[in-house]
C-alpha cells in the first residue's frame, strides 16, 4: 500500500520535474509583468495610480537583471547590484513624485493627469 | 526530483499569483486597493529573487518597495484624497489603445525570446550561503570590476531627492514672513503677521 502510494508519487514529481521553469518562462513572466504596468500607465488617468504602474514596470525590469544574472553568470553578483541600484532610484523618484502630487493637489484640488495642462498654450 | 518538482510549482503559484495582482494593481477603482495588491506583487517578486538565489535582494525589496514605497503611495493617496474618490472607468477607446499596445509590446517580446539564443553559462549553479557579503564586497570594490561610484551617486541623488521632497511639498511663506504659518496660496493663510511701519517703507521703496 505505501509501497504503491510512494511510487506515485514519484511519477507525480517526475512529471513535474519536467515542466522546470527554463530561462525562457521566466522571462516571460517578467516580460508579462511588464506589459501590465505598460497598461496601467496607458489607461489610468489618476497620477498616483499611473506612478504604481510606473513602479510594476520598474520592478519587472530589476526581475530581468537577476534572471540573467542566475542564468547567464551565476559566480558573480552584477545583476543583483543593479537591481538595488534601481530599488534606490525608484526609491528616490517615489518621494519626489509624491511630494509633486501633494503640491499639485494644494493647488489644483485634483491629481487627474488630463487635467494638468498648465503648459498649453 | 522532489526538489525540482517543488521548485516548478512554487514558481508557477507564485507566477499565477503575481500576474493577477497586477492586473489588479491596473484596473481596480479603489486605489487604496491597487496599493495593496501592488504590496502583493512586491512580495511575490521577493519570493522570486529567493528562487533565484538572490536572497539579499530579496531582503531588500520586502524592506524598501513592501516596508518603504508602497507606504509612501498609500500616503499620497490618502493626502490627495484619492481613497474617497471612485476613479472614473477609462472608456473604451483608451482601453483598447491600452491593451493593443501593451498586448502587441508583450507578443513581440516572447517572439524575441523565443528566436534568440541567450549565453546560458553551463556551470552548475551552486547555492552561496554569502550572497550578503558578496554583494557588500562588490559594492564597495574600488577596482575595474568594482561599483563604489554609482554606490556613491546614488546616495547623493538619494539625499537631493529628500531635499527636493521636502522643498517641493511644503507650504510657500509669504514674502520675508518666514515665522507664520499660512501659505501664499488662497484660503492657506490663516494667521498674517501684520506689517510694521519700516517694513512698509521698504515695499514703497525700489522693490
Amino acid at each position: 500500500m505505501i509501497q504503491s502510494f510512494l511510487s506515485a508519487f514519484n511519477n507525480i514529481c517526475a512529471v513535474v520535474a519536467q515542466s522546470t521553469p527554463s530561462m525562457n518562462s521566466w522571462l516571460i513572466v517578467s516580460s508579462a509583468i511588464f506589459s501590465i504596468g505598460l497598461y496601467g500607465l496607458l489607461t489610468r488617468r489618476n497620477a498616483v495610480a499611473v506612478l504604481m504602474a510606473v513602479e510594476l514596470m520598474l520592478n519587472s525590469a530589476a526581475f530581468n537583471f537577476v534572471i540573467f544574472n542566475h542564468y547567464c553568470k551565476p559566480s558573480t553578483v552584477d545583476g543583483q547590484i543593479m537591481a538595488i541600484f534601481i530599488i534606490a532610484v525608484a526609491a528616490a523618484e517615489v518621494v519626489v513624485g509624491m511630494a509633486i502630487f501633494v503640491a499639485l493637489f494644494r493647488y489644483k484640488k485634483t491629481v487627474d493627469v488630463n487635467e494638468m495642462n498648465l503648459l498649453k498654450g | 526530483m522532489t526538489g525540482q518538482a517543488v521548485f516548478a510549482i512554487t514558481f508557477y503559484a507564485l507566477s499565477v499569483a503575481a500576474l493577477s495582482l497586477a492586473f489588479a494593481v491596473v484596473t481596480a477603482r479603489k486605489l487604496l486597493r491597487a496599493a495593496i495588491a501592488l504590496m502583493g506583487v512586491l512580495s511575490m517578486s521577493a519570493g522570486f529573487y529567493v528562487m533565484l538565489e538572490a536572497e539579499f535582494l530579496a531582503g531588500i525589496q520586502v524592506l524598501v518597495y513592501v516596508g518603504g514605497i508602497v507606504i509612501l503611495m498609500i500616503f499620497a493617496v490618502m493626502l490627495t484624497r484619492s481613497a474617497d474618490l471612485m476613479e472614473k472607468d477609462p472608456t473604451f477607446l483608451r482601453k483598447l489603445l491600452g491593451a493593443a499596445s501593451s498586448l502587441s509590446f508583450f507578443c513581440s517580446t516572447v517572439v524575441v525570446l523565443r528566436t534568440s539564443p541567450f549565453l546560458q553559462s553551463a556551470e552548475p549553479v551552486t547555492a552561496t550561503t554569502e550572497n550578503a557579503r558578496v554583494i557588500g564586497r562588490a559594492l564597495m570594490d574600488y577596482g575595474p570590476t568594482g561599483y563604489v561610484l554609482p554606490f556613491e551617486l546614488v546616495s547623493l541623488l538619494l539625499l537631493a531627492a529628500l531635499i527636493g521632497g521636502i522643498v517641493i511639498s511644503r507650504k510657500t511663506l509669504p514674502f520675508e514672513q518666514p515665522f507664520t504659518s499660512g501659505g501664499d496660496l488662497p484660503g492657506e493663510a490663516d494667521f498674517v503677521v501684520p506689517l510694521t511701519q519700516s517694513d512698509k517703507a521698504v515695499e514703497g521703496g525700489d522693490r
